[in-house]
This record gives C-alpha cells, sequence and structure tokens, in this order.
C-alpha cells in the first residue's frame, strides 16, 4: 500500500515538477490523437453512411405467377435464412396492383382493359446492415436464380460490387493511415518521456544505488506516461467534439452536403472510451520505449 | 563476509585494478587507501555490484557477485548500505522522505519504516531535521542524511566512497565519529578515503592501493 501510495505521488510530484515537459508531453499527445480521431471519425461516418446507403440497396425476387402459397412460405424461409439478408417484404399481385393505382391514378384507366391482374408479386430483399460480401449477395441470387419457383431476380450488381470495394480499400486506408498515426504517436510520447527521464537521471542512479529495480524505478514513470496520454485523449476527444459540431452546424447552415448532414454522428461512448484508452495505451507504451533502451545495459 | 579472489579489471584498455586478493571479515573497520586514481572507488563498486570483474571472483556473505544476474543486483544492494561524497539525496524530498526510500523499496509497512526513519535519524543526529528539505540542509547534515539512509536497512555491510572529501575538518571528525559508532554495533565498514584524519580517528586495518595494485595491508585479522 505504502508503494502504491509512492507511486502515484511520485508520478504526480513529476508531473508538476517538470510542468514544461509534461505540458509538450499533453499537448503533442493531444494534436497527435486528434489527427488521429480526425480520420477516424470521418472512417466512422462514411462507414455508416456506405452502411446505410447499402442497407437501401433492394434485391426484388419475382416467384413464379402459379407458385403455390406454401411454396411462398419455404421461398421466404430460405431466403430469410440468408445472412446477407436483413429483412423481406412480400408485394403480392393485389398490393401491387393498388400501389400502382395510389402512385398514379390519372394512369390506372390503362388496366381496365386488361381485365387480369398484370403486376406480379415481388419479395423485397434489404441487405444486412454488416456489409456482406459481393460472394455472399452473388451466391445468393445464383441460387435464387436456380429456383424453379423464381421467375426473375433484379439487383444492381456494379453498384454494390464498386459500394464493397469503396469499403475495402477505406479499412484497408484506415490500417495504415492509423499504424502511421498511433507509431508517430508512440515516437513523439517516447520522446517527451525520454526528455523527462534524462533530467532526473540523477533521481534514477540514487534508487539504483538503494536497490531500487528496474520495475520499481519504471513504475512511476509509467504512470506519468499513462496520465500524460489519458489526458491529451481527453483533450482529444475535446478538440474532435467541438470540431464536430462546428463541422456540422456549418454543413447544415449552407446544406452544402444534402441531406447527409443529418446522418453524421459523433463517436458512441465505447469508442470514445477508447480514445482516451487510446491515449493511455501511447503513453504507457512511449514510456516503456525510451525505459527499456536506458535501462537495458545499466547495472 | 566479503573475499577477493585475484581480481582484475579494465576500464576501456586501462588496468584499474590488477590481481587483488583479500578478505574481510564481519564487524571489520576496512579503509581503503591510496592517491587518486588507485582503483578505490573500483573496488567498492565491484562489491557493490555496479561493476563486474574482468577476472577473478568476489564472494560476499558466500554470494558470488561476478556470477550475480542483473536481476539480482538490487537485491544485493539491499543487503548494504553506500555512502557517497556528492551525498546523492534527492534535493526536493524531505530528509525524511529520503532516509525512507530504501525502506520503501523492501515494501516495509508505514510503521515500520517510520519507527526505523526515526531511529536512523537519531543514530546521526538528524532527528529534528526530518522534516527538511535535503537542499536546505548544510554539508554536514547532507552527509548525516546520506549515512542514515545508508544504514536504515540495518545493513551488514556498509560502503562509503570518500565519504568526507566535501567537508572541513570539524565534520570530519563528526562523520568520522558517526562511522565508528556504526562499526561499533557490528556493522562491517569499507571506506576509500585519503583523509590522514579519518584514517587516525577510525583506527581500523588500512589497504593500500596504488595503480590497481594492492601494496600493503595493515592489520588484517590474523
Amino acid at each position: 500500500m505504502k508503494r502504491l501510495w509512492y507511486f502515484f505521488r511520485e508520478a504526480f510530484m513529476s508531473l508538476r515538477t517538470h510542468r514544461a515537459s509534461t505540458l509538450i508531453g499533453i499537448i503533442t499527445t493531444a494534436f497527435t490523437l486528434t489527427s488521429f480521431g480526425t480520420f477516424l471519425l470521418l472512417y466512422h461516418n462514411v462507414h455508416n453512411l456506405i452502411g446505410q446507403v447499402q442497407h437501401n440497396i433492394q434485391i426484388i425476387v419475382y416467384p413464379n405467377d402459379a407458385i403455390e402459397p406454401h411454396m411462398l412460405q419455404d421461398l421466404k424461409k430460405s431466403i430469410q435464412a440468408d445472412v446477407a439478408i436483413d429483412s423481406l417484404t412480400l408485394i403480392s399481385k393485389t398490393d401491387a396492383l393498388k400501389d400502382f393505382k395510389d402512385q398514379f391514378p390519372d394512369e390506372a384507366y390503362l388496366l381496365d382493359g386488361l381485365g387480369k391482374n398484370p403486376f406480379p408479386a415481388s419479395l423485397i430483399l434489404k441487405l444486412a446492415e454488416t456489409i456482406p460480401s459481393t460472394d455472399a449477395i452473388s451466391k445468393l441470387v445464383n441460387r435464387l436464380q436456380q429456383n424453379p419457383n423464381v421467375e426473375r431476380v433484379r439487383y444492381n450488381r456494379d453498384w454494390i460490387e464498386r459500394l464493397t470495394l469503396v469499403i475495402t480499400y477505406m479499412e484497408i486506408g484506415a490500417l495504415i493511415v492509423g499504424g502511421v498515426l498511433a507509431l508517430a504517436s508512440i515516437t513523439i510520447i517516447a520522446n517527451t518521456v525520454q526528455l523527462a527521464f534524462y533530467t532526473r537521471q540523477e533521481e534514477i542512479e540514487i534508487l539504483r544505488l538503494i536497490g531500487g529495480t528496474n520495475l520499481f524505478i519504471s513504475i512511476p514513470y509509467l504512470i506519468e506516461g499513462a496520465i500524460i496520454g489519458g489526458l491529451g485523449g481527453g483533450i482529444a476527444l475535446g478538440f474532435l467534439r467541438a470540431g464536430f459540431e462546428f463541422f456540422k452546424h456549418k454543413t447544415h447552415m449552407l446544406n452544402v452536403i444534402g441531406g447527409f448532414s443529418s446522418v453524421f454522428e459523433f463517436f458512441p461512448f465505447s469508442l470514445s472510451l477508447l480514445i482516451i484508452l487510446g491515449g493511455i495505451i501511447l503513453g504507457c507504451l512511449g514510456t516503456f520505449t525510451s525505459m527499456y533502451g536506458w535501462m537495458r545495459f545499466r547495472l | 563476509m566479503i573475499q577477493l579472489f585475484h581480481v582484475t579489471k579494465y576500464f576501456e584498455g586501462c588496468l584499474a585494478l590488477s590481481d587483488i586478493s583479500l578478505r574481510i571479515e564481519k564487524g571489520e573497520c576496512v579503509l581503503l587507501t591510496g592517491s587518486s586514481g588507485a582503483g578505490k572507488t573500483t573496488l567498492l563498486k565491484l562489491i557493490f555490484g555496479s561493476e563486474h570483474p574482468d577476472d577473478g571472483q568476489i564472494l560476499v556473505q558466500n554470494r558470488n557477485i561476478a556470477r550475480l544476474r542483473r536481476a539480482d543486483v538490487p537485491y544485493h544492494r539491499r543487503t548494504m548500505g553506500f555512502v557517497l561524497q556528492n551525498f546523492k539525496l534527492l534535493p526536493h524530498r524531505t530528509v525524511f522522505e529520503n532516509v525512507s526510500l530504501p525502506l520503501i523499496i523492501r515494501g516495509l509497512s508505514s510503521f515500520e519504516a517510520k519507527r526505523k526513519v526515526i531511529e536512523a535519524l537519531r543514530a546521526v543526529g538528524m532527528e529534528h531535521k526530518q522534516t527538511t528539505h535535503a537542499s536546505v540542509l548544510s554539508a554536514g547534515e547532507q552527509q548525516r542524511a546520506c549515512i542514515a539512509r545508508a544504514i536504515v536497512n540495518s545493513p551488514i555491510i556498509l560502503l562509503a566512497d570518500e565519504p568526507t572529501g566535501n567537508l572541513d575538518p570539524q565534520l570530519t571528525t563528526e562523520i568520522a565519529e558517526l562511522f565508528k559508532k556504526i562499526n561499533a554495533r557490528g556493522t562491517t565498514v569499507l571506506m576509500a578515503t585519503h583523509n590522514r584524519q579519518v584514517v587516525e580517528q577510525l583506527n581500523g586495518r588500512i589497504l593500500r592501493l596504488d595503480c590497481g595494485h594492492l601494496i600493503s595491508d595493515q592489520g588484517a585479522y590474523a
């Protein structure tokens, strides 16, 4: 308990004593995490937007006109069992006719001469929100096309493929940019901690002199790194929120992105916590990398 | 207690200690003398585990220091105290905080730590200065605080490297007297010094080093 108290007291005392380097550490972490967060926020919203667009993509299945009701039920069940599908709506022949009449009341007279309802029944399939791969969609469509109870399947293959490709590229891009920014953060924090470290060599020497292990000496510095990283993460989150609100307000006022500005959302609570946690982890990693090299060859 | 067998040490190709063999018994007061660069500090550092010998073996309390794993060095150091010429106190901490550090490292309870710190400070006559910051202490007081920190763990061996190097003759007498008292309580004292006053006052066994060679050993136990 006394040790724990010592570790935290040392960490806070050091933060207070070395105000300048602490401030530099917090600011650099905040800026690095803000750039990373901006990218993450962009990715999060584009991903959401694409998800929504994709969710609205429909596959329309036209069953045979002569399909028996129990066969239609079987067809519905087999479609619903597919993971790529979120929901399924049956539009009966009667519903299709009614929809036409509702939408085009002036043209309803055209149907009078036909006697029989010319509209086919259809099944409207909506894709799952967890974006299915093009392969999964193709497999489903192929399966449906081979079904003897299905007359025709209509969907925009090119559009779905292009969208899936965009998502894949975005994910690869996110990984690369995220990785580079995370490495940059670690390097910056490591340098900041190392600077603080050099100013305290005397102190570390004293601790070694009286039998302090590397772990004992390191813990206050790790706590210090975690505090710097956590505060930097918190500030970055504040910057991101303010920037996001400003952007949303401006785009809403100017109507720059059409109706899409209402779709934009900030990070959910869990992701916000993850930014702060990311800051803490970066702070610890930065401390660890700078300390490891320093302590490795010292007796 | 401490045994050296044919210990040799080089620093960047220069000979610092050459084929040193000696034996120090429990409770002895040993004074390492010789001019600057004779190898006194190197010998202390080897015993303390902050340097490895290039050749030979060092046994401290039957533990071979030459073969000590890096991770075990701190635990070896906890069994001894080390007093340096330049004090090495944390300037922004109080005397109490400085002296209690070795006990915190060992993980002693607050109650036990406080009792031991007060005891150590009383032994060096610094009980009244426990709340004073180390940076405002005089040189003599700093060295006393440093000695208190070295003895707070009740070490079996106390190493000292020119502990009176920065002190005037009056303070030197006081510090030497402290070492004498510590030795009288059974602690083995090994001190590097070239101060004649200290050598005479402590009246211990004298090991004379010259250019890394042990040239004389006066007053060794039979």
